[in-house]
């Protein structure tokens, strides 16, 4: 255990925290008023960790929808985590055990993934690293959500406060911290543009967010064209 | 839905949720990438980055929302320049943070 990365790795949650905290409190509040108990709210946030399929399983329940339908959805939801995971392979190797890295994968998000992802543009990964950022980011995620689950309806609007706009700040700066070549801003603004494309032609892609994969591969692909060329 | 019914939901979002992201990281990191694939993947962080901040800011709620009106869009042109100018998370977030605060009171 490396004290050091352990300490960087709570450091660089903070953002991220910051950023659930809303969601995770809206999560709870909204799992209350479709019938779950403050104890099946916080277990599905321990057990799942995943912020648009929780969101997407209160939507299914609330519409009176199966069980088979919420896990359905969230398989396709989930599915991007196949393509960070797979991408963050080739830095893990060789540097945190296989056992660990796939353990401490439980705590891969969006976010987590940015965050991550970033550091490793200029650092080598660390088991202590991965474990800070993406254990602290959980507990984040976790307590956000019992808060919501048990203060629910004595806090207003949470919005006043502009912690909405936290994980969209984030994915702005990252984003251009993550920008080295020239490719890479082809690649990132033909992604957005896809993405938005492919949510406005099958909006049913907005929902499971399919239009995140679709164009990832489509925009990597061209990114790879491009570069081959010059 | 049932009690049991809601504990049973849990668990299989559980499963669905966590084989995606461990599975990879499990499976292939005995395996050595050949060099394209690698270069391909490279892309991924910077498109997957692109998408999400597209849609964080354009689709807040989930719908696509090209307007005047969407706040996102007017915050998401300080924060911008905040972190192209500083590259600091820290002062991104908190330019970000605190104009969303301002328009949303204020505006």
């Amino acid at each position: 255990m490396q004290k050091q990365e352990l300490k960087q790795g709570i450091k660089d949650s903070i953002p991220i925290i910051l950023g659930y905290l809303p969601l995770g409190f809206a999560f709870g509040v909204l799992a209350n008023d479709v019938g779950m108990s403050i104890v099946q709210a916080t277990m599905m946030s321990v057990l799942c960790f995943t912020g648009a399929g929780q969101y997407i399983a209160l939507g299914i329940m609330q519409a009176g929808g199966a069980v088979f339908t919420i896990i359905l959805a969230n398989v396709l939801v989930n599915l991007r985590y196949l393509l960070f995971s797979t991408s963050l392979v080739p830095y893990l190797k060789g540097r945190v055990p296989t056992a660990v890295g796939s353990l401490l994968s439980y705590g891969l998000t969006d976010e987590t993934y940015a965050v991550s992802m970033n550091r490793y543009q200029n650092h080598l990964p660390t088991a202590s690293y991965i474990a800070g950022l993406n254990l602290s980011s959980h507990i984040g995620w976790i307590t956000s959500t019992l808060l919501g689950a048990i203060l629910g309806n004595y806090i207003g609007d949470t919005d006043r406060l502009g912690l909405n706009f936290t994980l969209p700040a984030m994915y702005i700066c990252l984003l251009v911290f993550m920008i080295k070549r020239k490719s890479d801003v082809f690649v990132a603004l033909s992604s957005a543009l896809l993405c938005l494309l492919i949510g406005y032609l099958v909006p049913a892609t907005m929902e499971n967010l399919f239009n995140i994969i679709i164009a990832t591969i489509i925009a990597a692909s061209l990114g790879m064209l491009i570069n081959e060329r010059n | 839905m049932s009690e049991t019914s809601i504990w049973i939901m849990i668990a299989g979002v559980s499963l669905v949720s966590i084989l995606p992201r461990i599975l990879p990281v499990a499976l292939f990191s005995h395996y050595e990438f050949p060099e394209p694939l690698k270069r391909w993947l490279s892309f991924v962080a910077p498109a997957v980055l692109g998408a999400l901040a597209a849609l964080s800011v354009l689709a807040p709620d989930g719908n696509i929302y090209i307007s005047f009106h969407n706040r996102y869009i007017w915050v998401f042109i300080p924060t911008l320049l905040v972190a192209i100018k500083t590259r600091s998370l820290f002062y991104s977030l908190l330019v970000g943070i605190v104009t969303m605060a301002l328009l949303y009171n204020f505006m």
